[in-house]
C-alpha cells in the first residue's frame, strides 16, 4: 500500500499530509517471556485503520524519522532502524546497551542521531555504523529524553535524573539547564518558536526555556506532585500545547504555557502517557490512556472519541509528513 | 547415648538414601519427557534419544506454525532442537525453525539470566547458520555480527561473575537459567575458547550451588526467589540439580524441564571434589560470598553494589545471610534458618524476619519503569509486592550481621513509612515452640533448634497455608536468633537455659544496637550505622572474598576459583583457561 509514501517534506511541515505514527504496547499482564499481543510500531491508514508495523515488540517507547523516511526506534533491545515503511528492520546497537528511552535526528548534521538510555547518552555521526558516548558531564546518567534544535545541528536538551542538561556541542560538554532534582520525562521544542522549549517532570511540574534551551524555569504550580509524561505543541496554532499526564489527564494552554484547563470530559480516566496535535487539522488532538484506548478529539481536548489502539499503552506519537508515490 | 541413637537413627534416611549413579539420574530424567508427547522439550528429548523423528518433525512445525512466544525461553528451547536434530529432522521442519529466526523477534530482556540465554542461543544459531546476510536474522545483523556481538557479551559476563559475582546470584530457581545456556556453549561452541570458558563455568556455577546446599536445599541468601519456593524449599528447581548432580534430597515432581535441558546439551557430571563439597556436612562451616546488586540505573553513583553473604552450615541446619539493604528489586531474601528433614515434601523449613517493603524508588532503581502504574504493573506477576503482610523481597530499613549460627537483624523505620511493621515467618512445622517470660522465643525445627529474641511486642498473624506471622508495629526493632544442634543439648530446656544464660544488651534509642555473647562464645556488637563487632574487631568489608571457607576461595578480581576438599584441590582459571586437578582423596 504505501511501499511507500513517507516522501517527506521537511522543508514545509505544515503543509501537506502526514501520517500517525505510534509506539504502543498492549502490555497486560506481559511479562518478559509471556504472550505479547501486538505491541510495538503501529501505523494509521488513511482509512482510519492502525496497522501494526515491522516485528511484534513490547518496548518501543520512542521513535525519529530521517529525509529518507526511514524510521529510528529507541527500543528496549536497541536502537532499530526500520525502512520500507517501518516493515524490515535492524538493530543497530550491541550489547553495550539497553531500554533506550528516546532518539532524536539532527536534521542539520546529516548521518547523526542520538538516543537516550539508561546509562546516559550516546552519538553516531556516520548513521548507525559506529556509536560513542556523549553524556560526559552528566551526573546521574538515566536519560528520558534528548532533543535536538531543530534549527542548529550539534545544540541538545536532554532530560536526566537530576534534572536538565545542555549541549552547544553535539553531546562533547553538558551544562546544568534547571529542573534540578527532577527526573524529566520529555522535553519538545516549539514549532512556531525555536528558542521556546518545555519539559515536563515526575513530580516537579513544568520547565520552559525562553532562550533556546540553555536555562528551564518552572512554569508554576501546574503538575507539580504529579507526574507528566509528554508534551505537544499545536503546530496550526501558536500559543497551544498540550501535556499529557498521570492525574492531570489532558491539560491544553492557548497562552504558551500561563494558564492551563483540563480537558478530560469523555476519556475514562485521567491517566494519560501520551498527547499529539494531528499538524494537517487544527484542533485535532490525540491522547493515549492508559490500557484503555488512543482517544482523538476535534476540538482540542474539548470532547473525545475512541480511535483504536484498545488495551495500549501508547508511548510516543509522531506525525510524518509524507507524499504519495508517484 | 540414647539421645546420640535416636538421632542416627532419625538421621538415617539421609545417610544411607541410595540415589542411582548420574548416568541412571540422567537416563530416567530423559525418558520422561521423551517417552510423551508434548512440547519443544518432548521434541528435544526424543531427538537426543533418536526416535519418533516423524513426530518430532510434525510437531516442531505446529508448534513454530502458530506464532512464537517466549522470547529467551523459547530461543533456548529450540537451540537443543536445532542442534539436537541431527538429520533426523525433515527439510520442511528444519526450514520452519530457520524462518523462525527471521520472522519472530525474542526480546532480548532486562535481567542477567536473560542476557545469558539470549546470547548463549544467539550465539550458537548464528554458529550453525554462518556466512548467512542480515536479511535473514531478525536482528538484521549478518551472523557473523551475531556471533561477535554474542562470544563479546558472553566473555565479559564471564570476567564479571568471576572478578565480582553474579548479580542475580544464588536464585534457587534462576539458577536453572545460567546453566542451561552454559551446558549448551560447552557442548555445542566450535571455538575452543568458549569451550572451554563454558565447561570452567559450569564448575563454577555448580560450585556456587555445592557450597550451599544442605541435601539439595539451596540455602543462604538469595537474589531471587518466589514465594511458595521461599518457605517450602524443597519446591525449587534446585532440587532438581541437587538430585541430579550429587544424588542429594529429591528432585521435583515431574523433574523440571530445566534439568532436561541442562542434559540435553553437556549432560555434565561434576567431578568428585564438587561431589565431596556438597555432600560432605560432618563438620560445620561457614562460607562466605560476595556478589553484586543488580544493576541500578538511578539513585546511585555505582552500578553495582557490593553484596556480602555469610552462611552457616551443618548436618543439621543451615544460617544464611547478606548485610541487608535494598540490594535486588522484588524477590530479595535476606536472611534465615533453613533446617533439614528426611521428606522436606510440603514442609516449611525454615524461620525468618523482614520489613516488608515496596516502593517506586526500588522500582526505578533496577527498572526503567516510570513513576506511574509500575507497581501496580509488578503485582501483575508478583501479588505479594505491594502487600503489608508479605515475607519477601529487601528493604533499605534493615540491617544484618551473621557470625556462624547466630543472626542480628536491627530495623529502623522511618516515621511515613507505608508498612511501618515487621514480619516473621514461623513454619507450621516448627515443633516445641515456647515463648518465654524472658522475652524470647524457642522452637525446634527438624534437629535446628531456635532461640528468636525480637527487640519489641508482637502480635501472631496468621497464614493462609499454616503457620503465624510475628506482627511486630514498631519502627525501631530488631531480632537476635541463636540456633543449636539438638545433639548439643540434653533437651530443649537445656538449651533455653544456655541461652538466658548468656550476656544479652538491647538498646532501641537513638538507633536500634545489641550486645550479644553467642552459644559460640563471640561477643558480638551491632548497632544500626555501625559496622558490627566480633570480639571488638569490626567486620572488614573491603577484604570480604569472592568466595571463602573451607571449600571454596577466590578473591575480588582475581577471575579464579579454588575448589578444595581434603587431598582434593581443582583451580579453575579464567584468565588463561585452565583448570588444575591437584591431590587425592
Amino acid at each position: 500500500m504505501r511501499s511507500l509514501c513517507v516522501m517527506l517534506l521537511l522543508s514545509c511541515p505544515v503543509l501537506g499530509q502526514f501520517s500517525l505514527f505510534t509506539c504502543a504496547s498492549i502490555s497486560k499482564a506481559y511479562v518478559v517471556g509471556a504472550k505479547l499481543p501486538a505491541s510495538g510500531l503501529f501505523f494509521k491508514s488513511t482509512a482510519g485503520m492502525w496497522e501494526h508495523l515491522g516485528f511484534n515488540h513490547p518496548f518501543i517507547t520512542a521513535l525519529d524519522y530521517d529525509q529518507r523516511g526511514i524510521f529510528y526506534l529507541a527500543a528496549g533491545n536497541g536502537l532499530i532502524r526500520a525502512w520500507d515503511g517501518g516493515r524490515t528492520w535492524k538493530i543497530l546497537t550491541g550489547s553495550d546497551v539497553t531500554e533506550l528511552r528516546d532518539v532524536a535526528i539532527d536534521r542539520n548534521a546529516p548521518g547523526t542521531m542520538y538516543f537516550a538510555h539508561t546509562a546516559g547518552i550516546r552519538v553516531t555521526r556516520d548513521n548507525g555504523v559506529s556509536w560513542s558516548d556523549a553524556d560526559s558531564g552528566i551526573r546521574r546518567k538515566y536519560t528520558e529524553a534528548v532533543r535536538v534544535d531543530r534549527t542548529r545541528a550539534g545544540r541538545l536538551v536532554a532530560g536526566a535524573q537530576e534534572g536538565l542538561y545542555f549541549s552547544p556541542d553535539g553531546g562533547r560538554s553538558w551544562q546544568r539547564a534547571g529542573g534540578s532534582g527532577f527526573q524529566v520525562m520529555h522535553i519538545e521544542q516549539s514549532p512556531h518558536d525555536p528558542c521556546f522549549w518545555l519539559a515536563v517532570t515526575q513530580q516537579g511540574g513544568i520547565f520552559a526555556s525562553r532562550d533556546c534551551g540553555r536555562s528551564f524555569e518552572n512554569l508554576g504550580n501546574t503538575g507539580v506532585g504529579r507526574n507528566l509524561y509528554d508534551i505537544s505543541f499545536d503546530p496550526t496554532r501558536a500559543g497551544r500545547i498540550a501535556v499529557a499526564g498521570w492525574g492531570p489527564g489532558v491539560m491544553v494552554s492557548d497562552d504558551s504555557g500561563k494558564t492551563w484547563v483540563a480537558r478530560n470530559a469523555g476519556l475514562p480516566r485521567p491517566q494519560v502517557w501520551s498527547v499529539a496535535f494531528d499538524p494537517a487539522n487544527s484542533g485535532r488532538l490525540y491522547c493515549g490512556v492508559h490500557e484503555e484506548a488512543l482517544y482523538v478529539s476535534g476540538d482540542a481536548g474539548v470532547s473525545w472519541r475512541k480511535d483504536g489502539l484498545e488495551g495500549s499503552i501508547v508511548h510516543r506519537m509522531t506525525f510524518v509528513p509524507e507524499r504519495p508515490a508517484r | 547415648m540414647i539421645r546420640a541413637a535416636l538421632c542416627a537413627l532419625w538421621m538415617a534416611p539421609m545417610l544411607s538414601a541410595q540415589a542411582p549413579p548420574f548416568a541412571e539420574r540422567s537416563r530416567q530424567i530423559i525418558d520422561l519427557y521423551a517417552h510423551r508427547p508434548g512440547g519443544y522439550e518432548s521434541i528435544a528429548a526424543k531427538l537426543y534419544r533418536r526416535q519418533d523423528a516423524a513426530w518430532c518433525s510434525q510437531r516442531l512445525q505446529e508448534l513454530l506454525a502458530s506464532d512464537p512466544t517466549g522470547d529467551m525461553f523459547w530461543m533456548f528451547p529450540v537451540t537443543a532442537v536445532a542442534y539436537l536434530d541431527q538429520g533426523q529432522l525433515t527439510p520442511a521442519a528444519r526450514s520452519a525453525l530457520r524462518r523462525a529466526w527471521k520472522t519472530y523477534m525474542p526480546y532480548r530482556g532486562d535481567t542477567e539470566n536473560h542476557w545469558v540465554m539470549y546470547y548463549a542461543s544467539l550465539y550458537l544459531m548464528a554458529q550453525l547458520w554462518r556466512d548467512e546476510p542480515g536479511s535473514e536474522w531478525y536482528t538484521g545483523k549478518s551472523s557473523a555480527e551475531n556471533l561477535r556481538e554474542a562470544g563479546d557479551w558472553i566473555e565479559s559476563w564471564v570476567k564479571l561473575t568471576t572478578r565480582r559475582g553474579q548479580g542475580e546470584y544464588d536464585s534457587p530457581h534462576y539458577m536453572a537459567m545460567f546453566l542451561i545456556p552454559v551446558s549448551y556453549l560447552a557442548a555445542w561452541a566450535k571455538d575452543p575458547s568458549m569451550k572451554k570458558r563454558a565447561a570452567m563455568m559450569l564448575d563454577y556455577l555448580i560450585a556456587d550451588y555445592a557450597a550451599e546446599n544442605l541435601d539439595g536445599i539451596y540455602v543462604g541468601a538469595h537474589s531471587r526467589v518466589y514465594e511458595r519456593q521461599l518457605v517450602e524449599k524443597w519446591a525449587n528447581v534446585s532440587s532438581d540439580f541437587g538430585w541430579l548432580w550429587f544424588g542429594v534430597g529429591r528432585p521435583l515432581e515431574p523433574v523440571s524441564v530445566y534439568a532436561l535441558y541442562y542434559l540435553l546439551a553437556s549432560g555434565y557430571e561434576p567431578p568428585e571434589v564438587l561431589r565431596l563439597i556438597a555432600t560432605d556436612r560432618s563438620q560445620p562451616y561457614t562460607h562466605y560470598e560476595r556478589k553484586r546488586t543488580r544493576n541500578r540505573w538511578r539513585y546511585y553513583d555505582e552500578r553495582h553494589g557490593p553484596v556480602y553473604k555469610t552462611t552457616y552450615v551443618r548436618r543439621e541446619y543451615a544460617v544464611g545471610s547478606d548485610q541487608g539493604g535494598m540490594l535486588q528489586p522484588i524477590q530479595q531474601h535476606s536472611w534465615d534458618v533453613t533446617w533439614w528433614a528426611p521428606d522436606l515434601r510440603g514442609i516449611h523449613n525454615t524461620l525468618f524476619m523482614m520489613h516488608p517493603y515496596s516502593s517506586i524508588r526500588e522500582l526505578q532503581t533496577y527498572f526503567t519503569f516510570g513513576p506511574d502504574g509500575a507497581v501496580d504493573e509488578v503485582v501483575k506477576s508478583k501479588p505479594t509486592y505491594d502487600s503489608p503482610d508479605k515475607i519477601l523481597g529487601g528493604s533499605p530499613y534493615e540491617k544484618i550481621f551473621q557470625d556462624q549460627d547466630t543472626v542480628i537483624a536491627l530495623y529502623d523505620i522511618p516515621p511515613g513509612a507505608r508498612f511501618p511493621h515487621i514480619n516473621g515467618f514461623f513454619s507450621k512445622d516448627l515443633a516445641d515452640v515456647l515463648e518465654d517470660a524472658s522475652g524470647w522465643i524457642f522452637a525446634r525445627g527438624g534437629q535446628a533448634l531456635i532461640a528468636c529474641r525480637p527487640l519489641q511486642p508482637y502480635l501472631w498473624r496468621p497464614i493462609a497455608g499454616g503457620g503465624r506471622r510475628l506482627f511486630s508495629p514498631h519502627l525501631k526493632n530488631g531480632a537476635i536468633v541463636q540456633v543449636a544442634a539438638a545433639s548439643e543439648y540434653s533437651n530443649m530446656e537445656a538449651f533455653r537455659r544456655a541461652i538466658l544464660a548468656l550476656p544479652l544488651e538491647t538498646h532501641l534509642d537513638p538507633e536500634p544496637s545489641i550486645r550479644f555473647h553467642s552459644l559460640r562464645g563471640r561477643a558480638l556488637e551491632f548497632t544500626w550505622g555501625h559496622t558490627p563487632k566480633v570480639d571488638g574487631q569490626a567486620l572488614d568489608y573491603a577484604a570480604w572474598p569472592l568466595f571463602g571457607g573451607p571449600y571454596l576461595e577466590a578473591a575480588v578480581d582475581s577471575e579464579q576459583l579454588v575448589m578444595k576438599h581434603g587431598g582434593l584441590r581443582r583451580t579453575l582459571d579464567f584468565r588463561i583457561l585452565s583448570i588444575r586437578d591437584e591431590g587425592t582423596r
